[in-house]
């Protein structure tokens, strides 16, 4: 027997399911042919911001609407091979949104979609170069001196760099969120490039980046044939019109790579693929040599407990080498990679604890 | 899996696994690795010989290549750089130097 359906079946149920699914079929109608058309896109990114410094693509955001209560400002340094908007993908379904309405003064950090004149930005240039610069300006317009650094995929490196890197950084609290750290442990994604299979030039085109296309196939043959599974899920949920909105969202996303600057690219062959050079807990960045070991701040290291994009054991190792071993704290959460931005997985566990930790660590309200 | 899906959804979700996990695991394999990094550089070698033979083409009529135009792009993208990276010493120069030492 189907479980779905009740014991015994009386006329006025029977009349209700089919009145349903005849409404049900209705609205399928309607929504495929608009999917199929195209039209009715979800708007995403939408959290009412306001753009506080920018140089070349790179721009800092700070969201409206919330009444900032507790300090210090938090900066969400966005990884470099996707778009930022997955932190803010839907209302209702955001995770700056979520921030920003418990009172916490958020910015982002966005890379843009790097072309020609960015080929030659390597490490250096983000972590000595655009992340001190964006970070004053935080500080100057929320007139606070420390902030809050969050740091998501690479931009969680990025962000650990800095702190480590940095005399002054002023970072209060370091927030890293599926932060590859162990490259031995990234598993297909990197298997190509580090056993030298292919050589990073082989990879960058004529603009000196690598495509956004030869991104999206890594991450597409992560799971190649879930896509089936996607859209038959879709087509069963075609009737509900959150469920297509939501799907959209993440179908948009996950299809909406941004080329990676060839001389960072180089960088992560070579260092951090090939070298794994992060888990000796030192890394050369120009004429220096930083210690992971000096990240300021109070440490939080988040992780997805079903990440197939940067698995646990990739990031586990940071709990012994980023910053004050007293300071270090781990959050491990149920979902995936994009857990930290959207989902449900991620409003019910991922923002509240992510919310929960930052305002355990932030100055109370004035 | 859950239960108040229907048939047809457990049987396309059930077949996609039963397909999908050997595909990933040929996916995650050294033969995969090879045929991807030897497509990849024959692939490279026919666009650049094709690159070629259409360049000398078009070169016979007197006529710029997109190989040409590429150059031509890479070249005022490196002039821009190097702007940039002057125009951003100028300002680090100018936030470094007090107001009363700055000309007037």
């Amino acid at each position: 027997m189907n479980p779905g359906l009740p014991s015994t079946l009386n006329p006025a149920d029977l009349l209700q399911r089919v009145n349903r699914d005849v409404e049900r079929s209705i609205l399928r109608a309607r929504n495929g042919v608009r999917y199929v058309r195209g039209t009715q896109r979800p708007a995403l990114g939408t959290t009412p911001k306001d753009v506080v410094w920018k140089n070349g693509k790179a721009e800092l955001w700070r969201y409206k609407g919330g009444d900032r209560r507790y300090g210090p400002p938090v900066v969400i340094v966005h990884s470099l091979v996707s778009r930022s908007y997955i932190l803010d993908l839907r209302p209702g379904n955001s995770t700056v949104e979520y921030l920003t309405a418990a009172g916490l003064d958020v910015f982002m950090l966005d890379w843009g979609v790097p072309d020609e004149l960015d080929a030659d930005n390597d490490l250096e240039r983000y972590v000595d170069w655009y992340l001190p610069r964006a970070l004053a300006a935080a500080r100057q317009v929320s007139g606070s001196q420390e902030v809050t650094l969050a740091g998501y995929c690479l931009g969680g490196v990025l962000a650990a760099l800095y702190a480590a890197g940095h005399d002054n950084a002023y970072v209060r609290n370091l927030i890293l969120m599926a932060t590859p750290f162990d490259y031995n442990q990234m598993g297909a994604m990197v298997g190509l490039l580090r056993e030298g299979r292919l050589n990073p030039d082989e990879m960058i085109d004529e603009t000196g980046n690598v495509p956004a296309d030869a991104l999206y196939s890594g991450f597409y043959m992560l799971a190649p044939t879930t896509e089936v599974a996607q859209k038959a899920n879709l087509l069963e949920n075609l009737w509900n019109d959150e469920f297509v909105e939501g799907y959209q969202a993440m179908a948009t996303w996950s299809r909406d790579h941004v080329p990676f600057p060839g001389a960072a690219f180089r960088q992560l062959v070579e260092l951090l693929i090939r070298q794994n050079i992060l888990m000796t807990g030192s890394i050369p960045l120009g004429t220096r040599q930083v210690d992971l070991i000096n990240a300021q701040g109070h440490i939080l290291n988040a992780m997805a407990e079903r990440d197939n994009v940067v698995p646990p054991a990739a990031v586990e190792p940071i709990m012994d080498l980023v910053g004050d071993p007293a300071l270090r704290e781990e959050l491990r959460l149920p979902g995936g990679h994009v857990t930290f931005g959207t989902g449900r997985s991620a409003l019910k566990h991922t923002m509240p604890a992510l919310t929960a930790w930052i305002i355990d660590h932030s100055y109370p309200p004035s | 899996m859950p239960a108040n899906q229907p048939l047809w959804l457990r049987v396309v979700l059930r077949a996609e696994r039963a397909i999908g996990q050997p595909v990933e695991s040929a996916v995650r394999s050294d033969i995969y690795f090879d045929v991807i990094s030897t497509t990849t550089r024959v692939r490279r070698k026919a666009q650049g010989a094709a690159e070629g033979a259409s360049r000398r083409c078009l070169h016979l009529l007197n006529l710029p290549a997109g190989s040409d135009i590429r150059n031509v792009r890479q070249q005022l993208a490196r002039i821009e750089r190097r702007l940039n990276q002057l125009s951003d010493e100028v300002s680090d120069r100018e936030e470094s130097t007090p107001v009363s030492g700055r000309a007037r």
